[in-house]
């Protein structure tokens, strides 16, 4: 899932001091389950903000709304009458749902309540840890289930580097080197003689560097397409 | 106009009324034949709203002063405390909050309009006849009452004895039903006074609710001659006053509730030696234990296993009764089929001999009649529609169901009054009366059980039994209301738990990390089941997705009256403003008398408090925050207060960053002290340190 977390009060208060109606609107999925932007945050930063604009003697309606995903439209579709009521959306949702709403509110701002952070796991309660990067080009299969696109802090394919420490990196003692525990698990796999294998130079035009990515699966496309052609012949006729 | 499917128009409906219609209801609810919502109303108790919880009881229960002193109460027998320590004390809690709604009861008392049109005869006015009464009436019938006794409530005015149910209460209840403009018609015994078929033709429908007012007499030797008494007709010499003729040595034949009222009775009028005859032993006795308790308290003999054979007289006088040892009771089958062994008899002496077998109904009026009486002389009726086999004339209560409670005499009258009503307005009856049986919650599993700490059952004080015997005055002393208070507390809130939005659970497993409980099952949604929830409301404040809500309370209540409760503060104010969330759930805050500073609000357990409350408090004005838990350990629930400080620390750190001191927000504890209320201690405290800290401005 998506890991976020809440931006400092100062910082969103700066964003929403000049408007008049501010909609804190929550996302109930990823960044739900880490605590960062559902429904019960999106209230506690509205009251924040009230609290703040008292304080500042500014008078401004807040309030607090959320839907179960920002990014698909289908959630949020249903309450976009309401969404536009307000002067300003400040969306607690990630990143994404920040984008994918901003499109869809026209002259309506919309800006963002938390730092989108990582693609993580619930390590613990109330612990959250990256373990992807979204790079394109899975390579796990080969590193013992331990990602060094992650994890490692130089993301090195063909690792430890000097650095590595009784298991830490060299960036801190609390940071685990991900090529020690990869070796650790090909070990325990029985397989460590693939540690021996060079893993050759990453094409990383599938990750970030190859620029935006976008993935459209032609199979659902080409039906899809074909219905809305239907429905525009349909409506050509009537 | 649709007829309505409840069973009484009422304009009190708990919170959580409608949901709690969609899931399984608690075993005590399930129980009551009528229904009540239990948990609703010794949950008001707790709370305190005691008139409240008077308005539920009486929603579906017209006879409730009476069955606050009179009823079996199956929802004791159910209740899911009974696997941890003892039942929860309902019928006690019942008789509080009823006894504190009095002057509340008769100032809302009024006439209710008659806005039907259409006319509805009732003969009888015991538990089932006032209830239809009660009910058609309020639906805007013009309803009267025929009576053959002088005072109305049947069996309840002329056989329960005054020791059991004083008739000053029975009168709050009656009072209830016939200020609502009913009218009545008493010394009316239909069949003497009028002919069923003048009130068919009179009223537009009939109800019959005449109970069973027969008492039945035994084909043995001897029966018939003085010194041996029928069970109604001494129940209501009693009853009016009038002294039946006994002698030095009462037997009482039966071992049923109704001979228990028999024999005790017969000690209260100063006879010393009473005694009692049934064919069951101990176990089988029918009577309940508490009146087999209370009666040998009373030094009552009960001879077990007897069957009577002959009377045995001297002359006219009665010597006693001649008895066969009885062998079995039930057959396999649990049928009732006596066996004996008649090589063993005694004779058991007596000079008064009171039969007290059963009952059945006085159906001489319904001779030539259009309503049919079956070969073995019942009523002909279809319970689907409380009809009986005359188009107009329903029936109600033991006249056709048979023995039993007056509360099940009530859910009887209600089933009658719907079907009347629904054939008035030419709507078909049969499948929409209220269905009896109700999908319940399971007992608690052990796992959760050895969760619950175990506290004792408030007893209630009875006068001695050499006392109460001297008199036929009610024995049973009430509920204080500490006691009443550390009662309802112990209830554990069956059905009125934690219930989850599917539209808004993502499945994120908070609420199964944080159930003490284990209540939670997480698949596609959480679920969360009821037979494991202790209502403790801990998950709710928790919910990231805010989709838990709970049956018996508004998650959001606390913050949405906060405002009002705060009210404006003053900018010249001396003293700060404080909020003090108390935990409730002890009889700790009886009396409790906080400086006007203090906007105490009062909540079950601090489980319960979100921070979203906190925030609200100093969003609303407030200088600081007091959650303040019980103290000395007392917690009902388990595992709450790690999770409560967490709440606190993390509105400390949020009013951190709109620089507001943390100190104004504190989690107190209200340990006992040898004077001064601890709640009023803590409070006390807090308000000094946040003077300390200074009044917030330009909040």
């Amino acid at each position: 899932m998506i890991v976020g977390s809440q931006k400092p009060i100062e910082e969103i208060w700066n964003m929403v001091k000049d408007f008049k109606k501010v909609l804190v609107f929550g996302c109930n999925t990823c960044v739900a389950i880490c605590h960062a932007g559902g429904e019960k945050e999106a209230e506690t930063i509205a009251s924040l903000i009230k609290m703040k604009a008292s304080q500042e003697g500014k008078s401004m309606v807040v309030n607090n709304m959320g839907v179960m995903r920002h990014c698909e439209p289908e959630y949020f579709e249903p309450v976009m009458d309401e969404v536009k009521k307000y002067d300003l959306v400040l969306s607690t949702a990630c990143g994404v749902g920040v984008n994918f709403l901003s499109d869809r509110t026209g002259t309506i701002p919309v800006y963002p309540g938390i730092n989108t952070s990582f693609y993580g796991a619930v390590e613990a309660p109330g612990v959250f840890k990256e373990l992807c990067a979204g790079c394109g080009n899975c390579i796990l299969h080969m590193t013992g289930g331990i990602c060094p696109v992650a994890r490692c802090a130089k993301t090195l394919m063909n690792g430890p580097c000097g650095g590595t420490n009784k298991g830490k990196c060299e960036i801190s003692k609390d940071v685990d080197c991900a090529w020690y525990l990869i070796v650790e698990s090909i070990k325990a796999l029985s397989t460590l003689d693939k540690h021996s294998e060079v893993i050759p130079p990453r094409n990383w035009s599938t990750s970030r560097d190859g620029g935006p990515r976008r993935i459209s699966l032609e199979h659902i496309r080409e039906y899809e397409e074909k219905e809305a052609a239907k429905t525009e012949t349909a409506g050509g006729k009537k | 106009m649709a007829p309505e499917t409840t069973c009484t128009p009422t304009e009190y409906r708990p919170y959580g009324a409608e949901i709690k219609e969609t899931r399984p209801y608690s075993p005590c609810r399930a129980a009551c034949p009528a229904h009540t919502d239990v948990q609703a109303y010794v949950g008001l108790i707790a709370q305190g709203k005691y008139t409240e919880a008077f308005e539920v009881i009486t929603s579906v229960n017209p006879i409730a002063s009476v069955c606050s002193m009179i009823c079996h109460h199956p929802c004791e027998q159910s209740c899911r405390r009974c696997g941890v320590d003892e039942p929860l004390a309902v019928r006690h809690l019942k008789r509080f909050a009823i006894e504190k709604s009095r002057d509340y009861r008769r100032a809302k008392r009024k006439l209710v309009q008659k806005t039907k049109g259409k006319s509805i005869g009732i003969v009888g006015s015991g538990p089932s006849g006032l209830t239809a009464a009660r009910d058609l009436a309020n639906l805007g019938y013009n309803v009267t009452i025929y009576e053959r006794h002088p005072v109305l409530g049947g069996m309840l005015a002329s056989a329960i004895p005054p020791y059991r149910l004083p008739r000053e209460v029975l009168k709050e209840d009656i009072d209830d039903v016939v200020t609502k403009g009913i009218e009545v018609k008493t010394n009316f015994e239909v069949g003497r006074d009028a002919k069923l078929d003048d009130l068919m033709k009179k009223h537009d429908a009939v109800l019959i609710a005449i109970g069973l007012s027969l008492s039945r007499s035994l084909n043995i030797p001897g029966v018939d001659g003085p010194g041996v008494l029928l069970a109604i007709p001494f129940l209501e010499d009693v009853a009016f006053g009038r002294k039946p003729e006994l002698g030095e040595k009462v037997l009482v034949i039966g071992g049923g509730n109704v001979a228990m009222d028999v024999a005790r009775s017969a000690r209260r009028l100063g006879v010393q030696n009473v005694e009692m005859v049934c064919l069951e032993n101990e176990q089988e006795i029918p009577a309940w234990k508490w009146e087999v308790d209370e009666a040998v308290e009373e030094a009552i003999k009960i001879n077990y296993r007897w069957g009577p054979k002959a009377i045995k007289r001297e002359g006219d006088m009665v010597k006693g009764l001649e008895v066969t040892k009885v062998l079995s009771v039930f057959d396999a089958n649990k049928r009732f089929a006596p066996t004996f062994d008649n090589n063993v008899t005694t004779l058991l002496e007596a000079d008064t001999i009171i039969i007290t077998i059963g009952q059945m109904s006085n159906l001489s009026f319904l001779k030539d009649s259009a309503v049919k009486v079956d070969e073995r002389g019942r009523v002909e009726w279809n319970p689907a529609t409380q009809m009986s086999s005359a188009r107009n004339v329903f029936v109600a209560g033991e006249v056709v169901t048979g023995p039993g409670s007056a509360i099940a005499a009530v859910a009887n009258g209600h089933r009658s009054a719907i079907a009347m009503h629904l054939f008035l307005q030419g709507e078909s009856i049969e499948g929409k009366l209220p269905v009896q049986e109700k999908d319940t919650i399971a007992q608690m599993p052990s796992e959760v059980v050895e969760k619950i700490s175990k506290e004792q059952r408030m007893t209630v004080r009875h006068l001695a039994p050499e006392v109460r015997v001297k008199t036929m005055d009610h024995f049973e002393e009430g509920y204080t209301e500490k006691e009443a208070l550390e009662e309802a507390g112990r209830c554990r809130g069956c059905g009125g738990g934690a219930v989850v939005d599917q539209k808004k659970c993502m499945a994120c497993l908070t609420c199964l990390r944080v159930c003490p409980y284990g209540a939670p099952v997480v698949e596609a949604f959480s679920t969360i089941r009821p037979e494991y929830c202790q209502a403790c409301g801990l998950c709710a404040p928790e919910c990231p997705a805010q989709a838990i809500s709970m049956v018996s309370y508004d998650v959001r209540e606390i913050r949405n009256t906060l405002p009002a409760v705060i009210g404006t503060v003053d900018p010249r104010r001396q003293e700060p403003v404080i909020v003090a969330l108390l935990c409730t759930h002890h009889a700790g805050l009886l009396g409790l008398d906080l400086p006007k500073n203090v906007c105490s609000v009062p909540v079950h357990c601090t489980s319960r408090i979100d921070i979203l409350d906190m925030l609200k408090a100093f969003e609303s004005g407030a200088d600081g925050v007091a959650v303040v838990r019980c103290g000395d350990g007392k917690c009902k629930y388990k595992d709450i207060a790690p999770r409560v400080n967490a709440r606190v620390k993390r509105v400390q750190d949020l009013l951190g960053m709109l620089k507001i001191e943390p100190g104004r927000v504190e989690i107190l504890s209200a340990t006992s002290t040898n004077g001064d209320n601890p709640y009023l201690l803590a409070c006390a405290d807090f308000s000094e340190r946040v003077k300390k800290i200074g009044l917030r401005v330009g909040r």
